[in-house]
């Protein structure tokens, strides 16, 4: 087994409502190896969310320590953060997030127009990458005309721009159909294949079983870690 | 350089997706600088003007004139209406400064060539009157002392009695009379290039030496010989003519007899102190115009910074979105900040444009002129760049305090 790429200790995010305190997540340890596709399951509340926040650097733990490819996010500045992200780590939403009134090719290239120094070739990088979730041909249409599976696939496109080493994908059949959820779900699976790490947010068994590994949180604590038989 | 640049050029597309909101954004700024603008060059314009009258002769000038009017009150035994005399020309003239001082009577009189005839008016005149009248001759010979000694019947004409007595003929040379009276013409006077002020024909006169004119036209004083009845002072370009009118003053009361206390029976106008309040107005008026147009500058500012603000939070999705993959603080604060001083930039160009166009329109009378400079261009330009910082910051700030997983769950 190779070094985890993910690696979380102890891990404890506490929020404050008023003056109850809500545990999002309780004492959390958890390994993700490289290259492996981990479905991370629960139903809402269960602190899968305050995960994702943790993993991909947009949120501090209240204790506990996180470290993503070797480097502890508690040591970095703001600053560090957004440039760690940028490079490290692709998002996919459930809503997509693109800006609507730019073009499929421009969305993708988002990432790398806050690359310093400049990033060159953009437009040709991000062009590869709409070939790659197969929608080379889209590339000058709005995200308004494309359908939901198109406008994912775009948003999938954009996390792969800035070449990360972990895909943090956030329910992102949510907002789908189950035709085209599992169409997505291929993809996803391909990409992996190709040997990126895939992290998958979902309360849906289904999109869980593309994965090769099912956490499944209740109450901000692990209560099941089962690793799918991989057929040799 | 370039990445700054590239940070400009994002903020103009995102501009240009709401153009009609843009615009009306930079209103404010476009009317503000532009009113700053067309505001100064009207000053600036109006200050110039003023500057060339200043150093005119006509605004060196000092014109005595009786002010009987002012003896309202006595009784008409009192004191004689005693006219101006030809010491008092030459008193005035040995004060130190004086580069022209010129004594003159005057009648509206007929003169006749032998083609044609037409009303005008005779001045008497002495050698000083052409320098403090500033005027030369275009032809001919000036007045001098022979003439005055001998009282001669010799004129000079003006370019109107020229053109309409003599058409064709030179009339240097020829008979002019005036009141039945032959006049021989000497010399043509040039044509004044100064407004006159009542608006009449300033090149409609006939001069004649003052003793001509008193003997022949005007007729005597039944109390002095010598009588005159105005008089021009002119002071040199560095005189100090308050100090002039000041002595003009004791001279004539001395002359004239009349006390400290007394009220004269004479006013001496000096154009300058005219003219410096008429700067002084104006000044205050364009300080006056200019803050007006500084305060809607800054409304136009405010009113950035206001749709700025409701851009930010239309737009917290995408900050968040921008944060969340790739953006760091420092570039969401230069995004929104770059995109308030575009829009600056450009109500700025739009403001200066609009500014420059004011001098087209048809309303501004011939005495009125725009000079447009560098200088308040540049101020007002600067000051619009200024308010897009200014005002570009509070939004910019909001922006980038964002925190990334709130900005997303905000619909």
């Amino acid at each position: 087994m190779s070094n985890p790429i993910i690696s979380c200790r102890n891990l404890t995010k506490i929020y404050k409502m008023g003056s109850t305190e809500v545990r999002a997540l309780d004492d959390v340890s958890l390994d993700i190896e490289e290259a492996d596709f981990v479905a991370i399951i629960g139903s809402s509340g269960s602190g899968k969310s305050s995960l994702m926040n943790m993993l991909g650097g947009l949120d501090k733990p209240t204790s506990g320590d996180v470290f993503i490819a070797g480097q502890d996010m508690r040591g970095l500045s703001s600053s560090a953060l957004a440039r760690f992200r940028n490079e490290t780590i692709g998002f996919i939403f459930q809503q997509f997030q693109l800006l609507t009134k730019k073009s499929a090719l421009k969305n993708v290239t988002l990432p790398l127009q806050y690359r310093r120094p400049r990033y060159a070739g953009q437009l040709e990088r991000a062009q590869v990458c709409l070939d790659m979730v197969g929608l080379g041909d889209r590339s000058h249409h709005k995200p308004t005309e494309l359908s939901g599976g198109q406008q994912q696939r775009v948003a999938i496109a954009r996390a792969l721009a800035g070449e990360p080493k972990v895909l943090l994908a956030d329910e992102p059949t949510g907002a789908l159909d189950s035709k085209t959820s599992v169409d997505i779900m291929r993809l996803m699976q391909e990409l992996n294949r190709d040997g990126i790490t895939i992290i998958v947010i979902t309360h849906d068994e289904e999109v869980a079983a593309y994965a090769n590994r099912v956490i499944e949180f209740r109450d901000g604590k692990i209560i099941a870690d089962k690793r799918k038989e991989v057929a040799a | 350089m370039r990445r700054f640049l590239t940070t400009l050029g994002l903020a103009f597309s995102s501009l240009i997706e709401h153009p009609m909101r843009s615009f009306l954004t930079s209103l404010g700024v476009i009317i503000g600088v532009g009113s700053v603008f067309a505001v100064l060059a009207i000053g600036e314009g109006s200050s110039r003007q003023l500057m060339e009258q200043a150093n005119s002769v006509s605004t060196r000038t000092m014109t005595v004139y009786q002010d009987w009017g002012r003896q309202s009150g006595r009784s008409s035994q009192a004191r004689p209406r005693k006219p101006f005399v030809e010491s008092d020309v030459e008193e005035f003239r040995a004060i130190p400064g004086v580069i022209a001082a010129s004594g003159q009577v005057g009648r509206n009189v007929s003169a006749v060539s032998e083609t044609a005839d037409w009303n005008s008016t005779l001045t008497g005149i002495d050698t000083d009157y052409l320098a403090a009248n500033d005027l030369t001759m275009q032809r001919g010979r000036a007045i001098n002392y022979v003439d005055l000694d001998q009282r001669a019947t010799v004129a000079l004409i003006g370019q109107t009695i020229a053109r309409t007595l003599y058409r064709d003929q030179d009339p240097i040379g020829q008979r002019i009379k005036v009141n039945n009276i032959p006049f021989e013409i000497v010399g043509i006077v040039n044509s004044s290039d100064q407004q006159n002020w009542r608006g009449q024909d300033p090149d409609d006169f006939i001069l004649a030496p003052l003793t001509t004119a008193r003997n022949r036209i005007t007729g005597g004083n039944q109390y002095v010989s010598s009588h005159i009845e105005s008089i021009k002072v002119v002071g040199g370009p560095d005189a100090n003519l308050q100090r002039i009118q000041a002595e003009m003053d004791i001279i004539l009361k001395r002359s004239r007899g009349i006390n400290a206390t007394e009220t004269p029976d004479y006013r001496i106008f000096n154009f300058a102190a005219n003219i410096a309040a008429r700067g002084k107005t104006q000044q205050t008026i364009t300080i006056l115009l200019t803050a007006i147009g500084a305060i809607c500058l800054l409304v136009g500012g405010v009113g950035v910074m206001n749709i700025m603000l409701v851009s930010v939070s239309e737009r917290t999705r995408e900050i968040g979105l921008r944060m969340a993959i790739c953006a760091k603080k420092s570039d969401i604060l230069i995004q929104i900040l770059s995109e308030a001083i575009v829009l600056c930039f450009f109500g700025g160009v739009l403001g200066l444009l609009a500014g420059y166009s004011v001098s087209y329109l048809p309303f501004w009378g011939d005495d009125m002129t725009l000079v447009y400079a560098a200088q308040p261009a540049l101020l007002a330009f600067g000051s619009s760049m200024l308010i897009g910082v200014v005002f570009g910051f509070l939004p910019a700030y909001h922006a980038a305090k964002l925190n990334p997983v709130e900005a997303f769950r905000h619909e």
